[in-house]
């Protein structure tokens, strides 16, 4: 019963991903419908999400990680695949797609560590500003990699289908919006985390390996937004901060939370 | 009584029938197309429902005629102002053809040039005309409110709006794909060559905020800018003007490239590295290729422009070729929606007929039995309407199975009784 409404968003994202890489299959008519099925997806998502939360707080293991990366990239698909920007949703659709999937059959398990210290309202807090930030670099990075693809062809001369692609202009404002976005999100997500830990550990209070992987981060994605808005250089620099940056990202979600151990490890 | 599709008819004359001379005379203004419509539907009575679209290339009527012949006598003996017969400029279609040749006109498929957006509007302005008139019914105001929105389907689901003819468009379009608007940006075109000029027109028209004219010869600039409604600047000042450029167009008669990478990546360095468009039209080339190498200058040639007109030509019969299939589907979904209308109409009188018999008879009770309380007035109506929904039931069921199976002279005996001419 728990795992309806996923499979049920599974669905309507598999809809979704099939409507933007084999168009014909779906019909004009059905891919009108696209972001209102994509909509109804992250609405489903977000709800069982707060409700499976709500009734069991610490299970705040690896699958609900990538499924709460899923409801980001879900969002940001719904903030951004209009008419004139098909292009991104044919990778963010697939995006959440795959995450959700994954998150389906990836082994659960949790923070065990968590369950001994008792219930803090920060720590909710902290891992939903920690997604958005997530969000938002995962908007970046995917609009990133259409920017640098777009520009190549631009460059390289290549015309054909030329129309269908968003302006350079308009990419590269979404990639820095969105990464601002990613920011601030982190750094209250930051923060957050502290007052956790400040809350529920008191004395046995220490930094783990994920915690200066994270600080590195932030500081990577400051230093992407200083180049841009001391130095000017936009466009690309900003696509090649954001994806190393994402990179980073990712590493952190999947691979440090099962090397490690400790506040964000699985079981280590 | 049977309202299909097939009584539709559409009569016309355009730009692929009639000669200029013949259209000018014959295009309606907004009086004269309301005296038509009013004159075929009220007065001669020679349509049901009527609608005309007339555009500098085409004047189409779009009507259920009471009898075709009604109609024909009608082009026969129309006169032009300067009292020539158009009847032989005029083409006819009918039934699903109609349908189809509206939905094609609405999406531009049939336009001098393909893809023009204004059309559209046109056809808006002719249903808000026939509106105003009344001449809408049954079978028109679906088929008008169709053909808008089948037109919006094309034009968002094909490229058919997006590739326009000329090295000017194409320079348009390359700036697009950079800019996403022209709205706020400001070209420089250095040197007089007539292609440099043609881009630097449709760049103007396409929303370019300012233009910069830069000549060997300062009058000729002077003259040039003036022209287009551009800002002359002296041609030895070219490097302190280029920073205050976004698009720059190159077009001089000059054997050495003018515009070098120095010059170039000083402008990206003072401009902090925002995009910069380059168009070189001229032949020996006036801007450095190397220019192409720098991160945020996208250099264009002469040749690049005219790939990108081929490139467009090619799309443009794709996408034509997409929307006519578009434009097949959607005119049998709507003769068949058409049928399933008539179903709700013919069910619609039947409920209204008994209705209106019901609410009389209660009416009557009232009269008569003056001491009837509200309680028993309310249960007297929720009765009567059960046994007429009751009585009615199958004889919908029987309308019902007769459309779906197309039974026409069954559906008319079942719908005898219930016609407005019994009643």
């Amino acid at each position: 019963m728990e795992r309806l409404p996923y499979i049920l968003v599974l669905v309507a994202w598999g809809f979704v991903s099939l409507g933007h890489l084999l168009p014909d299959v779906i019909g004009e008519r059905l891919r009108a419908h696209l972001r209102s099925v994509a909509g109804l997806a992250v609405a489903v998502h977000a709800i069982t999400l707060v409700v499976v939360g709500a009734m069991a707080p610490y299970e705040t293991g690896f699958p609900e990680a990538l499924s709460a990366a899923s409801l980001g990239v879900g969002i940001a698909y719904v903030s951004v695949a209009n008419q004139r920007l098909r292009a991104l949703g044919m990778l963010l659709g697939p995006l959440a797609l795959v995450l959700l999937g994954t998150a389906q059959v990836v082994p659960h398990r949790t923070v065990t560590a968590l369950q001994e210290t008792g219930v803090s309202p920060w720590l909710p807090i902290h891992l939903g500003l920690m997604f958005a930030g997530l969000a938002g670099f995962a908007l970046s990075f995917v609009v990133g990699i259409v920017y640098l693809w777009a520009r190549k062809r631009l460059k390289q001369k290549k015309f054909q289908g030329m129309a269908r692609l968003p302006s350079l202009e308009l990419l590269d404002r979404i990639q820095f919006r969105s990464m601002l976005f990613g920011f601030v999100f982190l750094t209250l997500g930051i923060g957050a985390g502290g007052a956790w830990a400040a809350a529920s550990l008191r004395d046995a209070w220490e930094i783990d390996p994920k915690v200066w992987f994270t600080l590195l981060i932030w500081a990577w994605y400051g230093a992407a937004l200083q180049v841009r808005l001391v130095a000017g250089r936009r466009g690309r620099w900003t696509a090649l901060f954001s994806i190393v940056g994402f990179g980073g990202m990712l590493f952190s979600l999947v691979g440090l939370n099962f090397l490690l151990g400790g506040w964000h490890g699985y079981g280590g | 009584m049977v309202a299909d599709g097939d009584r539709l008819l559409a009569v016309g004359l355009s730009h692929h029938t009639a000669p200029v001379e013949v259209r000018e005379r014959v295009a309606f203004d907004e009086d004269a197309v309301r005296q038509t419509l009013n004159r075929l539907v009220r007065h001669e009575q020679i349509a049901e429902e009527a609608f005309l679209i007339s555009t500098c290339n085409r004047v189409e009527l779009y009507a259920v005629p009471r009898s075709v012949e009604g109609l024909q006598a009608f082009f026969g003996s129309y006169r032009g102002p300067t009292g020539e017969r158009i009847d032989p400029y005029l083409y006819w279609y009918r039934g699903r053809d109609a349908v189809r040749h509206l939905f094609k006109v609405a999406s531009s498929l049939d336009s001098l040039v393909v893809g023009e957006p204004q059309i559209l509007g046109q056809v808006k302005d002719a249903v808000r005309l026939a509106e105003e008139t009344s001449t809408l019914g049954r079978l028109l105001h679906p088929l008008t409110q169709r053909t808008l929105s089948v037109a919006k389907l094309v034009r968002s689901s094909t490229e058919i709006g997006q590739n326009r003819v000329g090295i000017g468009n194409a320079g348009v379009d390359l700036a697009m794909q950079i800019f996403g608007s022209l709205d706020g940006r400001r070209a420089m075109l250095v040197g007089v060559g007539e292609m440099g000029r043609q881009v630097a027109r449709a760049l103007l028209s396409a929303g370019l905020s300012e233009l910069l004219v830069a000549n060997r010869t300062f009058e000729r600039s002077v003259e040039l800018a003036s022209e287009h409604g551009g800002t002359p600047v002296p041609y030895e000042r070219l490097a302190d003007y280029l920073p205050r450029a976004d698009i720059v167009i190159t077009a001089t008669g000059a054997q050495h490239p003018i515009l070098t990478v120095p010059m170039i990546r000083q402008a990206l360095r003072d401009r902090r590295y925002r995009t910069l468009f380059l168009v070189d039209l001229a032949v020996p080339r006036n801007i450095d290729p190397g220019v192409a190498e720098l991160d945020e200058a996208y250099l264009f040639n002469v040749d690049d422009l005219s790939r990108v007109v081929e490139e467009g030509k090619a799309a443009r019969e794709q996408a034509a070729r997409q929307a006519l299939a578009l434009v097949d589907d959607e005119a049998d979904r709507f003769l068949a929606s058409l049928r399933e209308i008539d179903v709700a109409t013919y069910l619609r009188a039947m409920n209204d007929a008994c209705e209106t018999i019901r609410a009389a008879e209660i009416e009557r009770s009232r009269k008569l039995v003056s001491t009837l309380q509200p309680a028993q007035l309310e249960q007297l109506d929720a009765m009567t309407k059960a046994m007429v929904k009751k009585l009615l039931h199958k004889q919908m069921m029987a309308v019902r199975a007769a459309a779906k199976s197309g039974d026409e002279e069954k559906l008319r005996i079942l719908m005898e009784p219930w016609s407005e001419e019994e009643r």
